[in-house]
C-alpha cells in the first residue's frame, strides 16, 4: 500500500471526483471587542469538497480569524457560515463541540499537544471524547506518519516535527470532513516544514479537503490548488491553480503587490 | 523594600481570588483559635472571683444531726479553720411546683451573710417567716420558678406550702442542669420540714489559704477521729465544686482547642498549596524579577507578603470576632454564678493568637516561596510555568483500563499531576472530613450518654417517692398497675471509703438492677451482698482493683465490700467517686432503708403516658411520676452547636482548599483546556473533567479521614470520659452505621464536585481563540 492509498482509505470527505460545496461563508464580518474596523469585513467565499485551499495574508489580515470561524471556535459578528450544509451559527456550545469533534480536524502552529499525555494518548483524545476506542487506527496513522517509535513518549521529549506529526494524526483520527491547518509549519525548521506540507499534499491527493492558513507563499503554492489572499479583512485575490508550478509566481506577485500598498 | 511591597501589592490586586481564599481560611481558623484561647485562659476566672467575693467554704461537712451544735462549732478550731458557718440544720425536702416535683437539700439559716459561704440575693428578700423559702437562682431559672410562687412540700405529711421569696447565688450550686442545688428556710422552719432519714447538720469551714487535697483529707481524718463513728455523713471540698463547675468549660475548651488546631493545619495546607501554585504559574515572571535585580530574598518576600497581607487583614477581623463570639460562652460561667458579666478582653491573648496565626501562615508560605527565590533566571524565563512530571499517568492508565469516560480519565490524571498540590489539598480535605466525623461522633456519644444515664430503652417510667409515703405503699401502688413488669428501687446515700476524703455517693438498688443496662468497663455487675461496682476513678483513687476487698463505713457501721466491676457513669462528676451496690448489702446495717425512687419497666406496647397519668393521680402529692427521659440536654445542645459550627468552619476551609486547587489547576491548564475544546470537548465534558479531579481528591481524602476521624473522636471522647473518672465502654463508641462511614466520604465527593462547578464552568467557557492566540 503506498502513501496515497493509505490516506485515501482514512480521509474524510470521500474520494469522488465530483466537486460539491463544503464550506460557505456568506457576507461574514467579525469585529473584535474594542476594534474599530473588522478582522473580517463582509467576506463571501465557498470551498469545494476535496480542495486544498491556502489562505494567505500578512499578520492581522484576518486569515486566522476566518479559520477559527470555520472551525466554530469563534462566532461571526454578522453573516453566516455553513459547513457541509450545516449553519454552524445555529449551533450552541455543545453542538459546536460535537461539530468540531465529528467533522473538523485542526492542526495548530504550536501543535498544542497535551503535555501530560503520551503521543499515542494525544492522538486518541478526539476519538475518546466521541466515545470511540480506536487504538488500532491511531497506531496505523502513526505508523504512516513515521512516529510509531515515539508513541509512548511525552510531547516534551519529541522534536517539533514529531510533535506536528502527532498533531496531524490527532486531527485525522475522527475522519474529519475538513482539515484546518493554522500555520502548521510556523514553528518548524525548513526540513520539518517541508515534510509536514508533503504530508498535507498527500492527504489532499487522497481527497481530503484542506484549508490552510500560511504566510509562506512558496510553501502554499507548491501544494495548494487554490490560494485566497486576504488583506484588511477582505479577500483581495482568489486563484485556482491549474498547475501549481505555472501559477505560483502570479500568486506571489499578487501577494507582494497587496503587501506593498 | 519598596519594590517588594509594590510588587506584592500589585500581585495581590491581580490575584484577588487567591487573596480572598487566604483571607477566608485564615479568618475562620484564627477566629476559632481565639475563641479557644479565650476559654482556656478564662480571663478573670469567674469561679475564683465569686469564691472570694462570697467567702466560699473550702470544706463543707455534714454531720449526724444528733450531734450537739457546740461540739460542731468546736470542730473549726480542731482543723485550724480561720472562719466557719453553721451548724445549719438541714434535710432533704420534696416539693411540688405546678405538676413537677423536685427533691432539694434545704438548710435552716437565718441570714444570707456571715464569715463563710455568703449567699448573694439576686432577687427578692431573705425569708422572714416560716412559710417562706429561698432558692438558687439557676434552679429557679431552669425550672421557671419565680418569686411569689408557692411550693407544696410533699415530703412531710403536713404538706406545708412555702412561698418563694428570694433567688440567691450560692458559690456551691454548680449548675442547675448538673445538680448541686439547695434551698433555705429560717432555722425555725426547718424542724417541721425535716425527714429523719435525710436530716443532718452542716458546717462550713474556711481556711487562711487555699488548702490542698491532701490537707483537706487530713482535716477529714481529724474530724472522723475526734467524733463518734458515723458522725460525718457527707463532705464537699471546694476543689470538687470547682472542678464540677469547670467540667463543661473543660469539655468545650478541649474540643475547641482540638478543632482550632485542625483548622490551623488546614489553613497552613491551603496557604502552602496556594503559594506553590502561584510560584508554579509565575516562572516567567520570577525570571524577569531576577533579571531586573530582585535578590532571592526579595523574591521570597514578594510571595510571602502576598500571603501575609490578606492574613493580617483576616486576623484584624478574626481576632476581634473570636473575642466577641467567645463572650457568651464566658458569660455563661459568670451568669451561672450570678455574677454580672463584664466583657473581657486580653490584649496578650489576642497578641498570642495574632503571632501564632501569622507564624503558621508565614511558615506555610515560606517553603514554596523559597523555591521561587532559588530558581535560576535563565531557566525560568524559558518556561512560562513549571514543567510537570508524569505523576498522573498511572492514575489515567488505571482509569482508562476500567473504561471510564475520557473526560473523567483526564480529570483523574490532572488530580495527581502536581503531587505536592494534591497532597496539600488532601490534607485540607482530610482535616475537614475528620473534623466532621469527630463532631458527629462526639455529639452522638453525648446523646447516647444522656440516654444511657436516663436508662432509655431499659426503663419506661421514673417514680420519685416522698419520704412521707412508705416504701410498701409505693411498691404496692406501682405493682398494682397491670403494665408493670419490673421495678428497681433506688436509694442514694454516702459511704466512706478508705483513702477517699469525702464520703462517696452510693446508689443502693433493690430488684433486678442488672437489667438497668449499666455498662461495665471491667469485671461484672454486682451479684449479691457485699459486692460493689464503681467507676475507674474511685477504684484508682482508693488504690483498689477489681477483686479487692475493703471496709467501708455506712452510718457508723463497717461494711465489708468487694469491688467486682468498674462501671461507666459519666454524670458522677470529676473523679468518678461513686459506688453502686445491692440493697442486701445495706439492710443488715439499716433494716428500714427506704428508696427515694423507683425505675419501672412496662410491658411492651404499653401506653406510657396513660400509665404516668394514672400512677401520678393515685398519689398526686407523694409520688413524682414521669416517663423516663434523657434529662436536661442544654449542655449537649450547646456542645453540639459549637461542635457543628466548628466542623462547618473547617469543612468550609476544606472546600476552600479544593476550590483553590481547582482554580490553580484550571488556570494552569487553560491552554490544554482550550486545545481540548478545539478538538471537540464539549462544555459539559470540560466540567466533568474538572469535577472528576475534585471528586477524586475528595474521595481519597475522605476515605483516609474517616478512620483517622474515628480514632481522633475516640481519643477526645476518652479524654472527656477521663475527666469524669471513667473509662469509655466500647458500646458508646458504636455510634456510626457502616453506611454512614461510607456516606461521609461520598458526601465529601458531592461537596467537592459542587465546589468544582465554578472553576469547571470557567474552564468550559475558555475562549479557545484568545488562549491559543496568546502563544
Amino acid at each position: 500500500m503506498d502513501g496515497r492509498t493509505f490516506f485515501g482509505a482514512f480521509r474524510g470527505g470521500g474520494g469522488s471526483n465530483e466537486m460539491s460545496e463544503l464550506v460557505r461563508l456568506t457576507d461574514v464580518t467579525k469585529v473584535y471587542q474594542g476594534g474599530i474596523t473588522g478582522a473580517l469585513n463582509g467576506v463571501t467565499v465557498t470551498v469545494e469538497e476535496g480542495e486544498f485551499t491556502a489562505i494567505m495574508g500578512p499578520s492581522g489580515s484576518g486569515k486566522s480569524t476566518m479559520l477559527n470561524l470555520v472551525a466554530g471556535l469563534d462566532r461571526p459578528t454578522s453573516g453566516t457560515i455553513a459547513v457541509g450544509g450545516t449553519d454552524i451559527g445555529g449551533l450552541g456550545e455543545a453542538g459546536l463541540a460535537r461539530f468540531r469533534r465529528d467533522r473538523i480536524g485542526f492542526i495548530f502552529q504550536f501543535f498544542h499537544l497535551l503535555p501530560n499525555l503520551t503521543a499515542l494518548e494525544n492522538v486518541l483524545i478526539p476519538a475518546q471524547l466521541k466515545g470511540n476506542v480506536v487504538p488500532g487506527r491511531a497506531r496505523e496513522l502513526m505508523d504512516k506518519l513515521g512516529i510509531t517509535d515515539v508513541a509512548d513518549r511525552y510531547p516534551a521529549r519529541l522534536s517539533g516535527g514529531q510533535q506536528q506529526r502527532v498533531a496531524v494524526a490527532r486531527a485525522l483520527i475522527n475522519h474529519p470532513t475538513l482539515l484546518l491547518a493554522d500555520e502548521p509549519t510556523g514553528a518548524l525548521d525548513t526540513r520539518s516544514g517541508e515534510q509536514v506540507m508533503e504530508l498535507l499534499g498527500n492527504l489532499h491527493r487522497d481527497g481530503q479537503t484542506i484549508l490552510l492558513v500560511t504566510h509562506d507563499a512558496k510553501l502554499a503554492t507548491r501544494h495548494a490548488t487554490r490560494v485566497i489572499s486576504v488583506m484588511d479583512g477582505k479577500i483581495v485575490d482568489d486563484a485556482r491553480l491549474e498547475s501549481a508550478e505555472r501559477n505560483a509566481s502570479d500568486v506571489i506577485r499578487v501577494r507582494s503587490e497587496e503587501t506593498s500598498r | 523594600m519598596t519594590a517588594v511591597l509594590v510588587k506584592a501589592m500589585r500581585d495581590l490586586r491581580r490575584r484577588r481570588l487567591q487573596a480572598a481564599v487566604i483571607f477566608f481560611t485564615t479568618l475562620l481558623a484564627v477566629g476559632t483559635a481565639t475563641m479557644a484561647l479565650m476559654l482556656i485562659s478564662q480571663p478573670g476566672d469567674p469561679y475564683k472571683a465569686a469564691f472570694e467575693a462570697q467567702k466560699g467554704a473550702h470544706l463543707q461537712v455534714g454531720f449526724d444531726s444528733r450531734l450537739d451544735p457546740s461540739t460542731l462549732v468546736g470542730t473549726a478550731s480542731l482543723i485550724g479553720a480561720t472562719a466557719y458557718g453553721g451548724p445549719y440544720r438541714a434535710t432533704e425536702i420534696q416539693f411540688q411546683s405546678g405538676s413537677h416535683k423536685y427533691v432539694m437539700p434545704t438548710y435552716g439559716r437565718d441570714n444570707p451573710n456571715g464569715d463563710v459561704e455568703q449567699l448573694r440575693i439576686s432577687a427578692g428578700n431573705w425569708p422572714a417567716s416560716d412559710n417562706e423559702i429561698a432558692l438558687t437562682q439557676s434552679f429557679a431559672n431552669l425550672y421557671h420558678i419565680s418569686i411569689g410562687d408557692r411550693l407544696k412540700v410533699v415530703s412531710v405529711p403536713q404538706a406545708p406550702v412555702l412561698t418563694v421569696v428570694a433567688e440567691v447565688v450560692d458559690i456551691d450550686e454548680v449548675r442547675a442542669d448538673v445538680g448541686g442545688q439547695r434551698a433555705w428556710v429560717l432555722s425555725s422552719a426547718i424542724g417541721p420540714l425535716t425527714v429523719k432519714a435525710t436530716s443532718f447538720s452542716m458546717m462550713d469551714y474556711r481556711f487562711a489559704s487555699d488548702p490542698t487535697s491532701a490537707q483537706l483529707q487530713a482535716d477529714m481524718d481529724t474530724l472522723r477521729a475526734s467524733l463518734p463513728p458515723g458522725s460525718v455523713t457527707l463532705s464537699v471540698s471546694y476543689l470538687l465544686i470547682r472542678s464540677v463547675f469547670n467540667v463543661p468549660d473543660q469539655v468545650l475548651t478541649s474540643v475547641l482547642t482540638a478543632f482550632s488546631l485542625l483548622a490551623l493545619a488546614a489553613t497552613a495546607a491551603i496557604v502552602a498549596n496556594l503559594v506553590t501554585g502561584i510560584v508554579i504559574s509565575s516562572y516567567w515572571e520570577i525570571g524577569i524579577m531576577k533579571a531586573v535585580g530582585f535578590t532571592p530574598l526579595q523574591v521570597v518576600g514578594v510571595f510571602v507578603l502576598q500571603v501575609l497581607i490578606p492574613a493580617v487583614a483576616a486576623c484584624a477581623v478574626g481576632i476581634p470576632a473570636g473575642t466577641i463570639l467567645s463572650q457568651p460562652l464566658l458569660a455563661n460561667s459568670s451568669q451561672a454564678l450570678g455574677l454580672a458579666y463584664q466583657a473581657t478582653y486580653s490584649p496578650a491573648l489576642d497578641l498570642v493568637a495574632l503571632v501564632a496565626a501569622l507564624l503558621i501562615v508565614t511558615i506555610a508560605a515560606l517553603v514554596p516561596a523559597l523555591r521561587a527565590g532559588l530558581l535560576k533566571p535563565a531557566v525560568v524565563i524559558a518556561n512560562a510555568i513549571a514543567p510537570r512530571d508524569q505523576s498522573g499517568r498511572w492514575l489515567r492508565r488505571l482509569a482508562s483500563r476500567i473504561g471510564l469516560p475520557r473526560p473523567v480519565v483526564l480529570g483523574l490524571g490532572e488530580a495527581a499531576a502536581r503531587p505536592l498540590r494534591a497532597i496539600l489539598t488532601l490534607v485540607a480535605i482530610f482535616v475537614g472530613v475528620a473534623t466532621l466525623v469527630v463532631a458527629l461522633g462526639e455529639t452522638r456519644s453525648f446523646a447516647a450518654i444522656y440516654n444511657y444515664e436516663g436508662h432509655i430503652g431499659k426503663v419506661d417510667v421514673a417514680v420519685t417517692k416522698s419520704p412521707a409515703l412508705t416504701d410498701a405503699d409505693a411498691t404496692q401502688l406501682i405493682n398494682s398497675q397491670s403494665e408493670t413488669t419490673r421495678v428497681v428501687a433506688k436509694a442514694t446515700d454516702n459511704v466512706t471509703v478508705p483513702g477517699i476524703a469525702d464520703p462517696v455517693s452510693t446508689d443502693i438498688f433493690r430488684g433486678e438492677s442488672s437489667q438497668l443496662g449499666y455498662l461495665m468497663t471491667a469485671g461484672r455487675w454486682f451479684n449479691g451482698p457485699g459486692e460493689v461496682v464503681a467507676p475507674r476513678g474511685l477504684v484508682d483513687d482508693a488504690h483498689l482493683k477489681v477483686g479487692d476487698t475493703f471496709t467501708g463505713t455506712y452510718r457508723g457501721a463497717a461494711l465489708k465490700l468487694r469491688i467486682v466491676g468498674e462501671v461507666f457513669d459519666f454524670i458522677t462528676g470529676p473523679g468518678g467517686h461513686e459506688l453502686m451496690l445491692d440493697w442486701s448489702t445495706i439492710t443488715p446495717v439499716v433494716p428500714d432503708l427506704s428508696p427515694s425512687s423507683y425505675l419501672v419497666t412496662l410491658k411492651p406496647g404499653s401506653n406510657v403516658d396513660a400509665y404516668v397519668k394514672r400512677l401520678a393521680a393515685a398519689q398526686p402529692d407523694l409520688l413524682g411520676v414521669q416517663a423516663a427521659n434523657s434529662g436536661n440536654q442544654a449542655f449537649l445542645a450547646t456542645l453540639a452547636g459549637i461542635l457543628f459550627a466548628i466542623a462547618l468552619v473547617i469543612a468550609l476551609i476544606a472546600v476552600a482548599g479544593i476550590f483553590n486547587t481547582l482554580l490553580l489547576n484550571t488556570r494552569e491548564r487553560v491552554r490544554d483546556t482550550a486545545t481540548l475544546k478545539a478538538l471537540g470537548m464539549s462544555p459539559r465534558q470540560v466540567i466533568v473533567m474538572v469535577a472528576a479531579s475534585a471528586g477524586f481528591l475528595a474521595l481519597v481524602g475522605g476515605m483516609a479521614a474517616v478512620p483517622t476521624g474515628l480514632e481522633l473522636y475516640r481519643s477526645l471522647f476518652d479524654l472527656l470520659s477521663n475527666l469524669g473518672g471513667d473509662d469509655t465502654p466500647p458500646a458508646l463508641y458504636d455510634v456510626f452505621a457502616t453506611w454512614e462511614l461510607i456516606a461521609i466520604p461520598l458526601a465529601g465527593v458531592v461537596v467537592a464536585v459542587a465546589a468544582a462547578l465554578i472553576p469547571g464552568r470557567w474552564a468550559a467557557r475558555t475562549n479557545v481563540v484568545e488562549v491559543l492566540h496568546a502563544e
